[in-house]
Parts: C-alpha cells; sequence; structure tokens
C-alpha cells in the first residue's frame, strides 16, 4: 500500500491538475454508482468507471450511504470519493458490520485508490482500464482473531476493464465489467486476512447492465472470493441490481443479493439500498 | 450481452429478414435508420429543436456565436441524413476541417451530445433509433474533441 500510495502522488505531480475545475462533464450514469469499499463502480464489487462525472479536464467527487440487509447480518456503509480529472480515485469508507444475534458490531475503515490506465468506457477503440487498491483497516478485530484470521488489515489490489455499447442489446445501452482481484480478505477483510491459508489468490468480478431508459439501469454482479478460513466456508457473491439515475448529481441503487455463507450461517440473502450525491 | 458474437448474430437474423421481406415485397423494407428517423421531414424537426437546445446551452452556445444558422442547418440535416444511410450526399467541409481550432472538449462534446438526446426525446424519436444514431455519431468523437 505504501508503494501504491507513492505512485499516486508521483502521479499527482506529474499531471497539470491546475485549471481543472469540479463539474459533471460525462454522460449521466457513466460515473456507476458507490460499491461497498467506497470505490466507484456497481454495489458489490469496483468498476474501471471513476466515481462522479468529471471529465479529463474536471475534478469530481461524491457520497454515498448504503444498507446491506441480510439474514442474519447488515452492513452499513458510508463514503466518499474523489476523481482527479477522470484519471485518479481516491475513496474512503467506514462500514459497521452487525451480527443480528448478540447484536455485535465490527467496524472497519477502507482506504481505496483507482487509477485509470487507458481507455474510455464509451468512446473510441480501447475499453476502460483500471488497476486499483483497497486497504482494509479493522477497528474492531476479535472476531477476526476469533475466527482464525492471521491479520486484522490487509490490501487488495485489482485490476478491471469496462466497456459500454451505447447501440447494444434491443438497441440499448450496455455495459459489461471485468475485474481480476489479488486478494487474501476473509468476507471483505470484516473478519480480517489470510488465516489456514496464508496466500493471495486471484478472483474474479464481473458486472453486467443495461439501461432500460436513459435513466434505469438493470444488473448483476458476481464476486468470486478468497476460502482462507478451515473453519468458515466463504462463498462467492452476486446481486441483481436496479439502478435510477434521475439527474447528474443523484442516484438510487436498490439489489438482491446472495452473500452465501458467513461466519458459519447459510445462505444469507437480502437487499441493498445505496443512495450517491455527486458534484 | 452484446458480445462481438451476439452482435453479429443479431446482425446476421436482421439481415436475413430483410432479405426476406425484400424477396417478398420486391422493394427495400428494411428499416433503415433513415427512415427510423422519420425521414426528410424527422431529420429537418430533429435539427430545428438541435439547434434551439443548443442556442440555450451556455456551456456549448459560445462555439456557434460565429456560426451562419442556416448554413449548419443544412449542412448539419444532410450529415444527419448520410450517417442514416438516407438518400443525401454531404456537401460540408471535413469534421476535422469543421472543428479544428475550437477546442472543443470532452465535457462540450458530451454537452452536445445531451442536446441532440433532448432534441430527438422532443421529435418524438424511439430509445431504440437514437442509440443507433449515437453510435455512428461517436464514432466521430476523435475528429471533433481537443483539435
Amino acid at each position: 500500500m505504501p508503494r501504491i500510495l507513492a505512485s499516486a502522488l508521483l502521479v499527482l505531480f506529474l499531471l497539470p491538475w491546475g485549471q481543472a475545475a469540479f463539474a459533471q462533464g460525462r454522460l449521466t450514469g457513466t460515473g456507476g454508482v458507490s460499491s461497498i469499499s467506497g470505490a466507484g463502480g456497481g454495489g458489490l464489487i469496483p468498476w474501471a468507471t471513476l466515481s462522479s462525472l468529471a471529465t479529463q479536464d474536471q475534478f469530481g467527487a461524491v457520497a454515498f450511504v448504503t444498507r446491506t440487509d441480510v439474514d442474519d447480518f447488515q452492513l452499513d456503509v458510508a463514503g466518499a470519493a474523489v476523481t482527479l480529472r477522470n484519471r485518479l480515485e481516491l475513496s474512503l469508507a467506514k462500514r459497521e458490520f452487525t451480527i443480528k444475534a448478540n447484536d455485535s458490531r465490527i467496524r472497519q475503515n477502507v482506504a481505496g485508490l483507482k487509477l485509470k490506465v487507458a481507455g474510455d468506457l464509451v468512446y473510441g477503440g480501447i475499453p476502460q482500464i483500471a488497476i486499483g487498491a483497497e486497504h482494509h483497516h479493522l477497528h474492531d478485530p476479535a472476531t477476526a482473531q476469533a475466527v482464525g484470521a492471521a491479520r486484522n488489515d490487509g490490501t487488495d489490489y485489482y485490476a478491471s476493464v469496462a466497456r459500454a455499447w451505447i447501440d447494444g442489446p434491443l438497441h440499448r445501452t450496455g455495459m459489461i465489467n471485468i475485474n481480476l482481484r489479488y486478494s487474501r480478505a476473509n468476507q471483505y477483510g470484516i473478519l480480517g486476512h489470510g488465516g489456514d491459508d496464508q496466500d493471495r489468490t486471484l478472483q474474479l468480478e464481473a458486472a453486467a447492465a443495461v439501461f432500460l431508459s436513459r435513466r434505469l439501469a438493470i444488473g448483476a454482479e458476481y464476486r468470486q472470493k478468497p476460502d482462507n478460513l478451515l473453519a468458515l466456508k466463504e462463498d462467492s457473491a452476486s446481486d441483481i441490481f436496479l439502478a435510477w439515475f434521475p439527474n447528474k448529481h443523484f442516484s438510487v441503487t436498490g439489489a438482491w443479493v446472495r452473500l452465501g455463507d458467513i461466519a458459519g450461517a447459510s445462505d444469507q440473502n437480502g437487499f441493498y439500498l445505496s443512495f450517491q450525491g455527486a458534484f | 450481452m452484446s458480445s462481438p458474437l451476439l452482435q453479429t448474430l443479431r446482425k446476421a437474423s436482421a439481415l436475413t429478414i430483410a432479405l426476406a421481406l425484400c424477396a417478398c415485397t420486391g422493394a427495400g423494407a428494411q428499416t433503415n435508420l433513415y427512415r427510423a428517423l422519420g425521414g426528410e421531414p424527422g431529420i429537418s424537426r430533429i435539427t430545428e429543436l438541435f439547434i434551439l437546445e443548443i442556442a440555450n446551452d451556455a456551456r456549448v452556445i459560445h462555439y456557434f456565436e460565429v456560426s451562419n444558422v442556416q448554413r449548419f442547418r443544412e449542412k448539419f440535416s444532410e450529415h444527419l441524413c448520410v450517417i442514416s444511410d438516407g438518400p443525401c450526399e454531404y456537401t460540408g467541409d471535413t469534421m476535422v476541417d469543421t472543428h479544428v481550432g475550437m477546442h472543443v472538449t470532452e465535457g462540450d462534446f458530451n454537452a452536445i451530445v445531451e442536446d441532440l438526446i433532448a432534441a430527438m426525446n422532443k421529435a418524438g424519436v424511439t430509445l431504440a433509433a437514437q442509440n443507433r444514431l449515437l453510435e455512428r455519431l461517436a464514432a466521430l468523437r476523435g475528429e471533433i474533441i481537443y483539435l
């Protein structure tokens, strides 16, 4: 993570940020929404798209709140992201994970960094390609320790590719995003990092969406996850979502999520609701 | 989703249907984009509404202050006609010649796209026809921005 931060600072100095202003010059919807890590994306996974609608000449910022409620757990996330010239995204999220059975809470912070490497989501011959890192810090590590996590904190790295087609399926605008994540996180880092299995592994994440109108998108996501703890099975996660963009400054996303087994509780399904403001 | 394979299959099936219709009627029954936009009257209406949208758009109106509106109306209509496979000839300048020195930014380009979408909405153009046209126009972006 320190190396990534150093690279980001280098980029900050190399690019002429100076004359850019906060504005929303990209097309509605092309900034996606805020993921549960705070990075711009879908909901369960980050996408190659950067938060807000800032173009290469602009700065952008978003703030969001998200609640995910499944059978035995609840996850509340609040956060914000800043996008510099549609090149670099810095994000912060505070998570509070509630275990309903005993009303205990696990608090966690996530700091994210995403750099657009090449291409564009909509225009030109090259899809949008980005690399990113997400650093997890646990405030309440007791549960992670109890289940056998090797570390309280850790960093995931990912590479991401996204492409939209204006004239996609049934002449509707559609998009696909694919991520490769290098991670040893247990349940998004809420149960720490590593365990009986110590090594980071590559995980596949994918999303697809179609705009039913200019303001309403429907889609699905899939997130493969590491399974480091012998005592607790960890499953892949998926969701089906509906995102509404009434204007360039506000979005509402609702989803049905299937998170699989979490900490011994099986088949955790439920809803996801997220609000995002952007400028 | 819109994989290359699916796109190919879709185009292939559209072509098959078009060929079948042509065989039956003996005429060009294929719904080309020009027809989907409403032909000549449809394109005239889109162009008029587009000019009104631009006139009210503070983000981009400065690009048009020195423009001859009558010429813009004529050449833009021709361009829409040709790009939608209509029976016209484009007599205007190339996209590069038209935009060089204007320093059109990415954001300004998108503002124009939004104005065109607003015009097409007001003209009653279907979302499908809008997207077919926008995809063709989007391919010209490299000949328009940051020149």
